[in-house]
């Protein structure tokens, strides 16, 4: 019995360490070595590095370029989840509570941006804006009848606009699997009953399709949240590079060119800390309004 | 009345199909064009609109330029090694965690759990600072290995997730009758549970690949010798490098060979990458 016991524990070790050494290594270290290197003024080379306290973090209240990337990544939020939402659950419902034919064709090409790299739908979407040779232009002169030339990548503001559609496209497709699989979870009979009652499909919509999947809603609402505050920086970086300008810089473009650019490795750190917090503060924030929503439902 | 049966009005029928046809095609026509761009020398490009069809004969020696002369070749043979190299790893790691603690808990086992899935909340590019450091120090920086080890620590918090809920719904029964049979715990993993699981293994890896095969940012960090880069970052260099020498057609068709593989896995293992989704997202 004891050696059954002493074995089970061998076991548990063999199955666990591995993993948790490589995890603290790769994973658990490097995160506290950054809230630690973020208090420090530091270019990469171990003499030139001074504990400066929250000197970072002063620098970067008064940096009026990290104020204006927390702006753009506020923005690019916002838009993401209001564009993908709505076109998500739309697509969504369309497919299982319509009865459409080629319901089942259409949901898998609708998921095909979300298997291809962010670095290709920059570079695609890049094309479409080119000034010279791109899409949108060339449609522009063919239907005005004049030569335009508009650099969409270009403008001195606003350009973050631009950003918005390539990654509601890349976008869509998660979502939508997501919303189609909580619809089908719903019993057919909520449905039977409320059509009984000569219930249409929007009262449906409202009245049992979206409160029933309002959890999924939510999960999908924080990850876009997530994902937009943790990666949106490589579509800037492959499509504007946080030009023109610092204009359409977010926090993790600024995080790249601080650190890994110009070698303020405390400053960067810095910046990845207030990331941290951010999308901390807006999960929370947003747990807060969702929750309040579901109570007015009922 | 009876909106049980769906849309019944053939107008309206007729206008959602319309929409959902409509974003087909926003969705097809881009994969559709890098195709044919792919095959255009840059006088077309300048001289006639982007969708105009690519001029006879077919430019198919786009291809091998970029796959020869801007090393795509070798950038996909690295993307092959990392992805393949960084799933197995990231499969095994949390396979045999999650198995662990799904079926036997010990003292602790939940603040483990929970340790792994918290990385999730955390955003990788402040780990990357300390981490480039790190790997410079264990001289891993440019490497294969490097980068695979990296990968595979970032997959462990899904692979975790998942697999931790995949194991629970296994029959206990199946590990009592082979401890009867006299079975150690490393057999019973290995020759009973390791079988069973294979569908949730096959839907991480699946997942895995994707996300790996399209990673960017880790990758410009910790590798900046051309030798060792990846398929995207060999796609931004060189689209980078578009502003001085401009060639279109091989840029396309290096875009075109980085989606053609991860496409044909969509088409395999659609309903894997689906449940993969599904899995995941229900925190």
């Amino acid at each position: 019995m004891t050696s059954r016991h002493w074995q089970r524990n061998v076991f548990i070790l063999t199955f666990i360490l591995p993993t948790l050494i490589l995890y603290c290594l790769f994973m658990v270290y490097p995160i506290i070595q950054a809230l630690y290197y973020s208090l420090f003024d530091w270019s990469g080379s171990s003499e030139n590095k001074d504990f400066i306290g929250l000197k970072n973090f002063v620098d970067l209240m008064h940096d009026p370029i990290m104020w204006q990337a927390i702006g753009n990544d506020y923005f690019l939020v916002a838009g993401k989840m209001i564009g993908i939402m709505l076109l998500a659950t739309f697509f969504a419902v369309s497919l299982t509570r319509f009865r459409l034919k080629f319901a089942l064709f259409f949901r898998s090409i609708f998921f095909i941006p979300n298997i291809i790299s962010v670095v290709v739908i920059g570079v695609l979407w890049a094309f479409i804006y080119n000034p010279q040779i791109g899409f949108l232009n060339s449609i522009l002169s063919l239907i005005t009848g004049t030569e335009v030339k508009t650099a969409w990548l270009g403008f001195p503001f606003h350009t973050i606009w631009m950003l918005l559609p390539p990654s509601i496209w890349a976008g869509i497709g998660f979502y939508m699997i997501l919303l189609i699989a909580a619809i089908q979870g719903i019993p057919e009979s909520y449905y039977e009953a409320s059509s009984l009652e000569g219930a249409g499909q929007w009262h449906q919509f409202t009245h049992i399709t979206l409160p029933l999947i309002w959890e999924q809603i939510k999960v999908s609402v924080l990850n876009i949240m997530m994902t937009t505050l943790n990666g949106s920086f490589v579509i800037v970086m492959i499509m504007t590079n946080g030009g023109p300008d610092n204009s359409t810089q977010v926090m993790g473009s600024y995080l790249y060119q601080m650190a890994f650019q110009q070698f303020h490795f405390g400053y960067g750190a810095a910046i990845g800390v207030v990331i941290l917090i951010m999308s901390l503060i807006t999960t929370v924030a947003l747990q807060r309004i969702m929750r309040q929503e579901t109570v007015e439902m009922n | 009345m009876g909106s049980i049966m769906g849309i019944r009005h053939p107008i309206i029928r007729i206008f959602f199909y319309l929409i959902l046809g409509a974003w087909s095609i926003t969705v097809l026509y881009p994969l559709l064009w890098t195709l044919l761009d792919a095959l255009k020398d840059n006088k077309q490009f300048y001289a006639n609109p982007p969708w105009a069809l690519p001029d006879v004969p077919l430019l198919w020696s786009n291809f091998t330029y970029v796959w020869e002369t801007y090393n795509f070749g070798k950038y996909f043979t690295n993307s092959l090694i990392v992805t393949l190299g960084s799933t197995v790893l990231g499969l095994v790691l949390s396979a045999t965690t999650a198995y662990v603690l799904a079926r036997y808990p010990f003292r602790g086992s939940n603040v483990l759990f929970l340790l792994y899935i918290s990385s999730m909340m955390v955003p990788f590019s402040l780990a990357l600072i300390p981490l480039f450091f790190l790997m410079n120090k264990l001289n891993l920086i440019n490497t294969s290995i490097g980068l695979i080890l990296v990968y595979a620590t970032t997959l462990i918090a899904f692979g975790v997730f998942v697999l931790v809920g995949f194991f629970k719904t296994l029959p206990k029964e199946l590990e009592e009758a082979a401890a009867i049979d006299g079975a150690s715990y490393f057999g019973t993993f290995f020759r009973v549970m390791l079988p069973l699981s294979q569908p949730g293994l096959v839907t991480v890896a699946i997942v895995n690949i994707l996300n790996i095969w399209n990673e960017y940012f880790v990758g410009l960090v910790l590798v900046n010798d051309p030798d060792h880069y990846t398929l995207p970052i060999g796609i931004a260099v060189m689209q980078a490098e578009m502003q001085y020498r401009t060639e279109w057609g091989p840029l396309f068709a290096g875009l075109f060979i980085s989606i053609v593989p991860v496409l044909i896995m969509y088409i395999f293992f659609q309903r894997q990458i689906a449940s993969g989704i599904t899995a995941g997202a229900v925190k």
